[in-house]
């Protein structure tokens, strides 16, 4: 069964970042313990597990819509972004740290970006979309037809 | 995971008239809202899926009751307290999971159980391969963790209940049970929801409330932030005091993990009008971030005081939310919250009631080829004999209590979301794919946490058994699915196809 090319899609970015956090998990069993970059293939791999199982369930059709697959790379940008971020930007928590809103940075842009920021466009972009790319009466009306033609 | 611990400490205080007149005054509500379900469950439909009658809101605020259990008050802010922000990982993902769920799973679960009469979870995998086995199997997983999950919020709500009322433990766990045995069993997910919907409210405006008093003890985020970094500059890093591996794996498997959970995926079968739908990420994200509020402030809060000299350390991490309502709160305020930790496990465990009492009616009958007459009678006899079960398991052992409360998020998770999450939404998926994945995150989880429970064997830093067993059911669910592809047509009936292309 061929399936249709977003779905591939789909289903290739779910893999790679299941890969990304194996690699990851993997690396924590060498002698040592893993070693910090290790980070980033849970990182990466959790932002891309996300997006692409957004993109998997969004796709109806064989297609997937502006609105989903906009919300599907926003998803992985403001995610991935935030965690190397903080991955990568310098420690400064101490007494003379700058807050931001009221906040260490590099926690603010964990808690903010990743806790706070997707719940201002997600739920907006997938409302918005809704009727004419996630669920129509007529799809609706479809579905209850088939039913009734199976138990008929 | 409910990480409540004994409040012996705090239960003089907790006796406030206050506080016990908000408890007395919400077991009323609970009870009268269980009383008018009783009278409208006349059917399996209406016992296991509320009839297919309820509405988006009560849906939403349901969902995020039986999602945030006793954990996100009394658990939860204690693991702020003592490892800092790494803790929020647990709940970081909430901000993407609402709408990725409702992407991923409400809409083909909605439209799946309407097109087949489908009651229960397993009765949805079931349905999408073909395949008894795997709705047995997964039915199996669903059961395990069930016990588990009430049996800890059986005893937590009892050491509240003896804490609040001086009634004794035993006497704390019967009452906690009767309570809610006799709304679920009488009015089975239709009494479940409407309380959800009661219970959800007032932990909404307990967390509110006491954020506000949060900001206000604290001098602010900032005043909050500035006391902490003072003495300890990793605990507001962005893993906290964890290392960035462990804390990363908690937010995979708490993000992922979220679409295996079916304590929630259960609840869209009930939803009246499909399109409805459109509002669900907004009013779940909603509730789900006020409420969370709580989980977040008191335990930074807590560490705040402790830094800065204003209170002794705690002597128990979990003391944080009881300490700070009685400490720096009215009376008023603290019943409400109180209420909202009962409110907090009575929803859990009423969910956990009906899905258990369904996959022992409903799914192990029809994956062994049986057909049980008359599913309500015998939905409400399962209700009442698992309840009994996991008292019993709450009293006698207490080892056995904290065994079970550990992986029920995790083995819902690993057995769960590739055949159910990816599965309606992959064509190629296969029944062997879903049988596979099942089992092996069903033998991993148990294996895995008894062996580490035990201390026979452990897994290296940053890599947990939830995390692990998930990402294996995962490849395990892709390779079988791939190597049996030739099969997947012909796995897949005509309306299921329909509901997986719309």
């Amino acid at each position: 069964m061929t399936d249709p090319m977003p779905t591939r899609f789909a289903l290739a970015a779910l893999v790679l970042s299941c890969s990304a956090i194996a690699v990851a998990y993997a690396l924590a069993f060498l002698p040592g313990g893993a070693p910090p970059w290790a980070a980033w293939g849970l990182a990466l791999g959790s932002a891309g597990v996300l997006s692409s199982m957004m993109a998997l369930g969004a796709t109806r059709g064989g297609r997937l819509r502006p609105m989903a697959l906009a919300a599907s790379i926003l998803t992985f940008l403001v995610v991935g972004g935030s965690f190397g971020a903080a991955l990568v930007l310098p420690p400064n928590e101490g007494p003379r740290a700058v807050l931001v809103l009221g906040l260490p940075l590099r926690a603010a842009i964990v808690l903010y970006g990743v806790g706070i920021v997707p719940m201002l466009f997600l739920p907006l972009m997938y409302a918005a979309s809704f009727d004419a790319d996630t669920l129509s009466d007529e799809d609706l009306e479809r579905v209850r037809r088939a039913a009734q033609e199976r138990g008929a | 995971m409910t990480g409540w611990h004994l409040l012996q400490g705090t239960s003089a205080a907790m006796r406030h008239p206050a506080i016990i007149g908000i408890a007395v005054f919400y077991f009323v509500v609970v009870s009268l809202i269980g009383v008018w379900a009783t009278r409208r469950t006349k059917s399996a439909s209406d016992f296991f899926v509320a009839g297919q009658g309820i509405g988006i809101v009560t849906l939403a605020v349901a969902a995020m009751a039986s999602t945030l259990s006793g954990f996100a008050f009394i658990g939860g802010p204690g693991l702020v307290y003592s490892v800092g922000t790494g803790a929020v990982f647990l709940v970081l993902a909430a901000s993407i999971t609402n709408t990725m769920g409702a992407w991923v799973l409400a809409k083909r679960m909605r439209l799946l159980g309407e097109a087949r009469g489908l009651l229960t979870v397993p009765d949805a995998i079931g349905a999408r391969f073909r395949s008894p086995a795997a709705q047995g199997l997964s039915a199996v997983a669903i059961l395990v963790a069930v016990i588990g999950y009430m049996a800890t919020n059986f005893l937590a709500l009892g050491l509240v209940i003896d804490a609040m009322f001086g009634t004794g433990l035993t006497l704390g766990i019967w009452l906690a049970m009767l309570v809610t045995l006799s709304y679920t069993v009488a009015g089975g997910i239709l009494a479940g929801v409407y309380t959800d919907l009661f219970e959800g409210l007032v932990k909404t405006a307990a967390s509110v409330t006491v954020f506000f008093f949060v900001l206000k003890a604290g001098g602010g985020m900032e005043g909050i932030s500035r006391a902490i970094a003072a003495v300890d500059a990793t605990f507001l890093g962005p893993w906290g005091k964890m290392p960035a591996l462990s804390a990363l794996s908690l937010f995979f498997v708490f993000g992922l993990g979220s679409l295996g959970q079916p304590h929630v995926a259960h609840k869209f079968y009930m939803l009246r009008d499909p399109r409805r739908l459109k509002w669900y990420p907004v009013l779940m994200s909603t509730a789900m971030a006020l409420t969370l509020l709580l989980y977040v402030g008191v335990g930074l809060a807590m560490r705040a005081k402790v830094a800065s000299g204003a209170i002794p350390p705690l002597v128990r991490a979990d003391d944080a939310t009881p300490a700070f309502v009685l400490g720096f709160t009215p009376s008023v305020v603290a019943g409400i919250v109180f209420a909202g930790v009962i409110a907090a496990g009575m929803s859990t465990v009423n969910s956990f009631m009906n899905i258990g009492a369904a996959a022992l009616t409903h799914d192990l009958p029809r994956a062994l080829g049986r057909r049980v007459g008359d599913e309500l009678r015998w939905g409400r006899a399962w209700t009442l004999a698992l309840s009994l079960a996991a008292v019993l398991v709450a009293q006698v052992s207490g080892t056995l209590v904290a065994f079970l409360g550990i992986f029920g998020y995790g083995l819902f998770a690993a057995t769960l979301v590739p055949s159910l999450a990816i599965g309606l939404n992959w064509r190629g998926a296969t029944r062997e794919g879903a049988v596979a994945s099942i089992a092996t995150g069903l033998g991993l989880t148990l294996v895995l946490e008894t062996l580490a429970y035990f201390k026979v064997f452990s897994l290296p830093g940053g890599v947990t058994v939830s995390g692990l067993a998930l990402l294996l059911a995962l490849l395990a669910f892709f390779l079988v699915s791939w190597l049996t592809r030739a099969r997947a047509a012909s796995q897949l009936d005509a309306d299921v196809r329909l509901v997986m292309e719309v």
